[in-house]
């Protein structure tokens, strides 16, 4: 990031020996594939994928399938349906618990983990180590890597921290990815007087700013405090704001003909947006997400993974704005001016494109960095739902208890690791791209 | 230089003015009541004081922190609501009367509404104890709920409710009977006479300087930050207390990566693909991704500790000596103590920073008068010292602006785990206590000693390269 310009250099002669995306996307892949360690945390990466999406098949305290009585039941299965309300729950489980139930099996196929993350262990409370002996009933209950104070199987925490993980790292990236890299285009390619805008458009939109947030969001206020879908309510605000702005700029374009408002002005993006990256550079980023998470009063992970994401965009904006500075000197984007393409039309179709994949690079380390908060924040404890189990709440609970080890290697092996991969991929990448000669 | 460094300060004044925008702006949404915080005996205070004593005691307090004044230059909102809601000082009510004037929008209404509730509440309040029935106890707490309550149908329950006990009993009917019935034919008129049209109405209205904003402001720069709610010290002395251990803490990891990165990354450049370069950077790169956190927790766990027998340094906080060891005592006993926070923050710093000095060094090896140099024959040694490391000691100084905020965030985990009473622990116990007054300060003293370090890397790199203070003007 902080060597931007030189990628860039090295990524622009080579981009003037290689013609045409598919070249050009072929090396870079198969350069990636040379480097080993890239592979191999792309592989790990796959295995940990693999675990958060399929984490109710492999941790889950009901069987996938068994037979009680004669009859089966598939209560994993039956579990998606009752949570998409298409069906309800079997009857003959609801007020058991999973643990009492597992004697009465004539046939079954437990999970690989027959625990689910909540899954209290009565018999096994207060830190059973998995070297311990264990209160169970055969080794296919054992927990593998021991409990914690309430009996909690620490494997199945694992994996439900694994899933908590990977969508951190999705959402929160994919949030930050979408405005940095829009943000930095704009301001990368218009800079301070590439964007010229009648003055009628310059007021319309300040104008339709103002008015956006009032209708959008200040009048709804009532409505989004006492939501009881917050996130569709969200999602209005949102489409009443950008209606406004439409509203205003179709307004725009007609006054434009009027001579005396349809004079050009200078609009300086870049240094706005710049000016907005120094001000995220200038507020430590775990104290400002602290401070906004402590506001929450019904906290939820996912509120956690979209200020991350919010908070998040400034590194992808950074590089994408030096990539495109590159990209505009070159002789093809003089072409697509010359050809009287629209700034719109040069930007999404020919700028954009050709600037993404160094950004991959920022956006695999920014995957890193969401993990690593998100672990931070769920160890300090603040702005997560206190249920929640996560590798950073699981590291925390192991300094109540120093001699449960187990408690404290496993949890933060997993976010190593994760951690590494996306490093190592991020790193992979790097060299894939501007290979050394 | 001087020219360069007032340039650079200006720029960062719209940063700093922006950040207390957001800090402020932040401070006034906190769940529950601030001022309450502030009451003596706040264990709900409601209880422990007669309404009317509760009321002069927050609006006492209120004035004192200035929250009777308009929380900003200006207001814009929708016109339904009256320019004059912030002299309703209770928190609860004021949020409440919002919550009514959003539903129905007519404020007059909603106004005469509140007066004849504060109203019926006194009158019920001043009941003689001797009329002491069911029907007063079941009614004595009503008019507090209706205060906190802009649900229709839980105000219209808690009315009937009203009505119907208080004409249970004669007497009680006698006193506020009449007053009860206003009061429920002003919230049916509150229903029949509602605007809703109003709150699509923008308005606009100016209130001047005397606001909460521009006093926390003013006080922010002339360092009075108020004083904390749980203990009554002034935040600025409490900041300034933890500051000292954060900066202590961070000075020290900052200072030993430096020094061990920058032979490590012209070494690991030099000998590029030798074996101790190989190994460093692989190495670095597993430290690098290696959580801080994570380390410092298995280092409590593992080193201070009897359980693994290797108890080898103290466990937690800065040790205590008290005042009567001698100052070389005390020196040695905190210096033990900071051994493992100092660890667990410089060696991600470490790893970031020597990979950052490889790399540059790299970049400057491949240069033309490096070239120039070893044609002359002049001994690897001197290259290396005189020729190579000056030229790539410069994205080390940038890179100081970017490693500062990144320890200062990072040693709030680490002063958790290690109880070290920084800034970071500060910000957790504060929120933990609800003590939002100094959250919001500790997040603008945070974001002013950033912008400090920043600037010093600016002002750095400007005495060590020359080009940098004449580079804008190129354009």
């Amino acid at each position: 990031m902080i060597f931007g310009k030189k990628h860039t250099d090295q990524l622009a002669e080579e981009l003037e020996q290689t013609s045409g995306d598919q070249r050009y996307w072929a090396l870079v892949k198969q350069r990636f594939r040379k480097n080993r360690p890239a592979v191999w945390a792309l592989r790990t990466l796959y295995v940990l994928g693999f675990i958060a999406i399929f984490g109710d098949f492999i941790a889950n305290e009901r069987p996938i399938y068994c037979k009680v009585e004669g009859t089966t039941y598939f209560p994993v299965f039956r579990e998606f349906l009752v949570d998409l309300d298409l069906a309800k729950p079997y009857p003959r489980f609801l007020t058991r618990s999973w643990l009492d139930v597992k004697k009465e099996y004539e046939a079954v196929l437990l999970p690989l983990i027959p625990y689910s993350f909540d899954t209290q262990d009565p018999d096994n409370r207060n830190y059973k180590g998995p070297l311990e002996e264990q209160e169970v009933s055969s080794w296919r209950y054992r927990h593998w890597l021991g409990t914690d104070n309430l009996g909690r199987d620490v494997a199945a925490g694992l994996v439900n921290g694994t899933r908590t993980a990977m969508l951190v790292g999705i959402i929160a990236m994919g949030i930050a990815a979408l405005i940095g890299i829009s943000l930095g285009a704009i301001a990368g390619y218009f800079g301070d007087d590439r964007l010229r805008w009648s003055r009628a458009r310059v007021m319309l939109n300040v104008l339709g700013v103002v008015l956006g947030i009032f209708y959008g969001f200040t009048v709804r206020t009532y409505a989004l405090q006492e939501s009881e879908h917050l996130f569709v309510d969200l999602l209005i605000s949102l489409g009443i704001f950008g209606a406004i702005l439409v509203l205003f700029n179709g307004l725009a374009w007609l006054l434009e003909r009027w001579s005396v408002a349809g004079k050009k002005l200078r609009v300086p993006v870049d240094l706005l947006v710049m000016r907005a990256i120094e001000i995220k550079r200038s507020i430590p980023t775990l104290l400002l997400l602290l401070a906004i998470l402590a506001l929450i009063s019904r906290p939820n992970i996912f509120y956690v993974m979209a200020i991350i994401g919010l908070l998040g965009w400034t590194s992808i904006a950074r590089f994408m704005r030096a990539e495109m500075l590159r990209i505009r000197a070159l002789d093809y984007m003089e072409a697509t001016r010359a050809l009287g393409y629209s700034n719109r039309r040069i930007l999404f179709r020919h700028a954009i494109p050709n600037g993404l994949t160094p950004v991959l690079v920022t956006i695999a380390f920014g995957i890193a960095g969401a993990i690593l908060t998100e672990a931070s924040l769920s160890f300090i404890g603040i702005g997560m739902p206190p249920d929640q189990v996560t590798w950073g709440t699981m590291l925390f609970a192991a300094r109540f208890a120093p001699y449960a080890w187990w408690l404290a290697i496993f949890p933060g092996f997993f976010i190593f690791i994760t951690v590494l991969s996306f490093n190592l991929i991020g790193e992979g990448l790097t060299e894939a791209i501007h290979a050394r000669r | 230089m001087l020219r360069y460094l007032i340039k650079r300060l200006f720029l960062f004044l719209p940063t700093l003015l922006v950040i207390s925008l957001l800090a402020f702006g932040l401070s006034r949404c906190t769940p529950g009541d601030p001022i309450q915080c502030y009451l003596p005996d706040n264990i709900d205070g409601q209880f422990a004081m007669s309404p009317a004593q509760y009321e002069r005691a927050y609006s006492r307090e209120a004035k004192k922190l200035g929250w009777d004044k308009p929380a900003f230059y200006f207001r814009l909102g929708p016109a339904a609501y009256p320019d004059t809601l912030y002299r309703i000082l209770i928190r609860g009510q004021r949020k409440n009367l919002e919550n009514l004037i959003a539903q129905y929008g007519n404020w007059p209404q909603i106004q005469a509404y509140s007066r004849q509730l504060i109203k019926t509440h006194q009158e019920i309040s001043q009941l003689p104890d001797s009329l002491n029935s069911d029907a007063l106890i079941r009614i004595r707490n009503l008019p507090g709920q209706l205060h906190l309550r802009h649900n229709d149908r839980a105000i219209t329950s808690l009315l009937d409710t009203l009505q119907y006990y208080t004409a249970q009993d004669a007497r009680v009917n006698r006193n506020i009977g009449p007053s009860v019935q206003e009061l429920v034919q002003r919230y049916d008129n509150i229903k029949a006479t509602a605007t809703p049209h109003l709150l699509y109405l923008p308005g606009f209205h100016w209130y001047g300087f005397d606001n909460q904003y521009h006093d926390w402001l003013g006080n922010f720069v002339s360092g009075d930050l108020g004083r904390s709610c749980k203990d009554g010290r002034p935040i600025f002395d409490k900041i300034t207390d933890h500051l000292q251990w954060t900066l202590i803490i961070n000075g020290l990891a900052i200072l030993i990566a430096y020094l061990l990165s920058i032979p490590i990354g012209v070494y690991a450049a030099f000998y590029r693909d030798s074996r101790f370069d190989r190994i460093t950077t692989m190495v670095l790169f597993l430290l690098y991704s290696l959580p801080s956190f994570w380390v410092a927790t298995m280092l409590v766990i593992f080193l201070t500790n009897p359980t693994y027998g290797m108890d080898w340094f103290p466990a937690t906080g800065l040790g205590n000596m008290g005042s009567m060891a001698s100052f070389w005592d005390r020196f040695w006993d905190t210096a033990w103590h900071i051994v493992l926070p100092v660890f667990s923050l410089a060696y991600g710093a470490l790893a970031f920073i020597s990979r950052q000095m490889r790399a540059s060094v790299l970049e400057v090896i491949s240069s033309d008068y490096i070239r120039t140099a070893r044609a002359k024959g002049l001994p690897e040694n001197k290259i290396i010292w005189k020729h190579a490391f000056r030229n790539a000691l410069f994205p080390l100084i940038t890179l100081f602006a970017s490693v500062f905020p990144l320890l200062i965030a990072g040693s709030v985990v680490i002063e958790r785990i290690f109880n070290i009473p920084g800034m970071g622990l500060l910000l957790i116990n504060s929120i933990n206590s609800k003590d939002w007054q100094v959250v919001y300060a500790i997040l603008m003293m945070a974001a002013v000693v950033t912008i400090l370090g920043i600037l010093i890397a600016d002002v750095l790199y400007a005495v060590v390269d020359p080009r940098v203070k004449f580079g804008k003007q190129k354009k």
